[in-house]
C-alpha cells in the first residue's frame, strides 16, 4: 500500500506527543523513604535543586529525625517531593523552613541549595 | 516542495527547543526528554523500582515512544527529530561543500565498523548500571553540547572524543550516527522490522544511482526493491533524488 510522505512526520510528532503523555505511566520514584512515622496528610512540593538522585538522597537525608514527617518520594526530573506527614506535629511552613535552609559547605560557608518553588 | 525542507524545519524546531531548555528556560532539563536515559534507568528500576541519576520518566516513555515509531516508521526519530542526527548531517554537508569528494566507504569496512556502536552500547549499559551513574556523559555530544562541557564531562578526555566526533562527521557522513550511537544501536531491530519503508518500482527505475548518492547512511536503494536497511531514518531524500516520477514511493509492507 503506498502512502504519502508527509505520513513520516506526522507519526513521528504523534507519537512524540504519545511519549510525553505516556510519562504519567512511570510512577516509579528517584527515591523513596518511610521514615516509620504514622501521619497521612499529604504535600506536594516543586523543589528547585533536586534534579538527580545525588541531589534527591541529600533532599531526603535533610528531614532524618524530623518530627512528623512519615515519608519523602521524589521525582527528580520533574523536581516533585511528596510528602506524607502528621499535622498536628509539622505544618507546611515548617516543611518549607526546612527545605529553604542554608546548609553549611565544607569551607565554613554556608548556602540555600533548595527552594520551595510551589506546594500543593 | 521538497520533502528536506519540511524536514529541517522539524529538526530546527527541536535544535531551538532544546537550547532553549539548555539554558534553562523551560521546566526540565534538556536531557530529561533523550530517549536513551531510557535505557540507563532500566537496571535501577529493575533492581530497586527506582530511577537512577538524572533519569525519569519522560525518559522512559520517550524510548517507549522511540522504539514504537521504529516500529512503524524505522529511524523517523533519527532523520526528524534527533538535533545530534541534525548537527551530524549539517557538519557532513558543510565538509562536503568545502571538500568535493566521494564520501563512499569500501562497504564491508562501513559495515564492521558499524559494529562499533553495539560495543559502545554495551558498554555504556555495563558501566552505567554498575556505577549508577550516567558514565555516558563525558563522551557524548549531546550532552557535551548542550550542556557546554558540564557536570559529569571528563576534561581532557571529553575535549579529545568531541574533537574526534566533530572531524569524523567533516570527513564521513553521519559518522557518529553511523560508528557511535548508542541509542542508534538500541533502535536497530525494530527499525529492521520497521512496517513503513522506502520501495523501489523496478520498471521504472534506470539504474542512475542517485537515490544511493542522496542517503545521508548512503544506503542503495536502487539495488532493492524494498529498503528494509536498519538504518534507513526515512529521510525520504531518496524521493527527492529520483529523476523518475513514483520510482520510489513510501509503502507499508510487512
Ligand atoms: S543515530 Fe543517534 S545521534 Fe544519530 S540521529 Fe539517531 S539517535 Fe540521533
Ligand atoms: S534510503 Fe532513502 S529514506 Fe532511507 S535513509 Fe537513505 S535517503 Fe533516507
Ligand atoms: S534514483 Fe530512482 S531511477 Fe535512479 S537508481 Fe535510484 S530508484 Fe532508480
Amino acid at each position: 500500500m503506498t502512502i504519502p510522505r508527509y505520513s513520516i512526520p506526522i507519526l513521528t510528532i504523534v507519537l512524540l506527543f504519545a511519549g510525553y503523555f505516556l510519562r504519567f505511566a512511570f510512577t516509579q520514584p528517584t527515591t523513596s523513604v518511610e521514615f516509620g512515622e504514622t501521619g497521612k496528610a499529604k504535600l506536594v512540593c516543586i523543589v528547585d535543586g533536586v534534579k538527580c538522585k545525588g541531589t534527591a538522597n541529600y533532599f531526603t537525608n535533610m528531614f532524618n529525625g524530623v518530627e512528623g514527617i512519615s515519608s519523602i518520594e521524589t521525582i527528580a526530573t520533574e523536581h516533585i517531593a511528596t510528602f506524607t506527614y502528621d499535622p498536628t506535629k509539622i505544618n507546611r511552613e515548617q516543611i518549607r523552613k526546612i527545605i529553604e535552609q542554608p546548609i553549611l559547605l565544607r569551607d565554613g560557608s554556608s548556602r540555600q541549595f533548595f527552594s520551595c518553588v510551589k506546594m500543593k | 516542495m521538497k520533502t528536506r525542507v519540511l524536514r529541517y524545519s522539524m529538526l530546527t524546531v527541536v535544535l531551538g527547543l532544546t537550547t532553549y531548555l539548555a539554558l534553562g528556560f523551560g521546566k526540565r532539563s534538556f536531557e530529561a526528554y533523550c530517549p536513551f536515559g531510557g535505557m540507563e534507568s532500566l537496571w535501577g528500576l529493575f533492581r530497586e523500582g527506582q530511577f537512577s541519576c538524572a533519569t525519569g520518566p519522560l525518559n522512559l516513555s520517550m524510548l517507549v515512544a522511540v522504539i514504537i515509531l521504529a516500529l512503524i516508521a524505522k529511524k523517523a526519530f533519527c532523520g526528524w527529530v534527533c538535533p545530534i542526527g541534525f548537527l551530524s548531517e549539517l557538519i557532513g554537508r558543510l565538509g562536503l561543500k568545502i571538500i568535493p569528494r566521494n564520501t563512499k566507504l569500501n562497504p564491508k569496512l562501513n559495515d564492521r565498523l558499524k559494529l562499533i556502536r553495539y560495543v559502545g552500547l554495551i558498554l555504556a549499559l555495563y558501566f552505567t548500571y554498575r556505577t549508577g551513574e550516567l558514565i555516558l556523559r563525558g563522551y557524548d555530544p549531546f550532552y557535551i553540547i548542550f550542556s557546554g562541557f558540564g557536570h559529569g564531562t571528563l576534561g581532557l578526555v571529553t575535549i579529545i572524543v568531541f574533537t574526534i566526533t566533530i572531524i569524523g562527521s567533516f570527513l564521513i557522513p553521519m559518522f557518529f550516527c553511523r560508528y557511535l550511537c548508542p541509542l542508534g544501536a538500541t533502535i536497530d531491530p525494530f527499525s529492521r522490522l520497521g512496517l513503513i519503508k522506502i520501495a523501489r518500482d523496478e520498471e521504472l527505475c534506470i539504474d542512475c544511482g542517485d537515490c544511493q548518492a542522496a542517503c545521508p547512511h548512503d544506503i542503495a536503494p536502487h539495488e532493492m526493491i524494498y529498503v528494509r536497511h536498519r538504518d534507513c531514518t526515512n529521510c525520504l531524500e531518496c524521493i527527492d533524488a529520483c529523476p523518475e516520477k513514483d520510482c520510489l514511493t513510501l509503502k507499508v509492507k510487512l
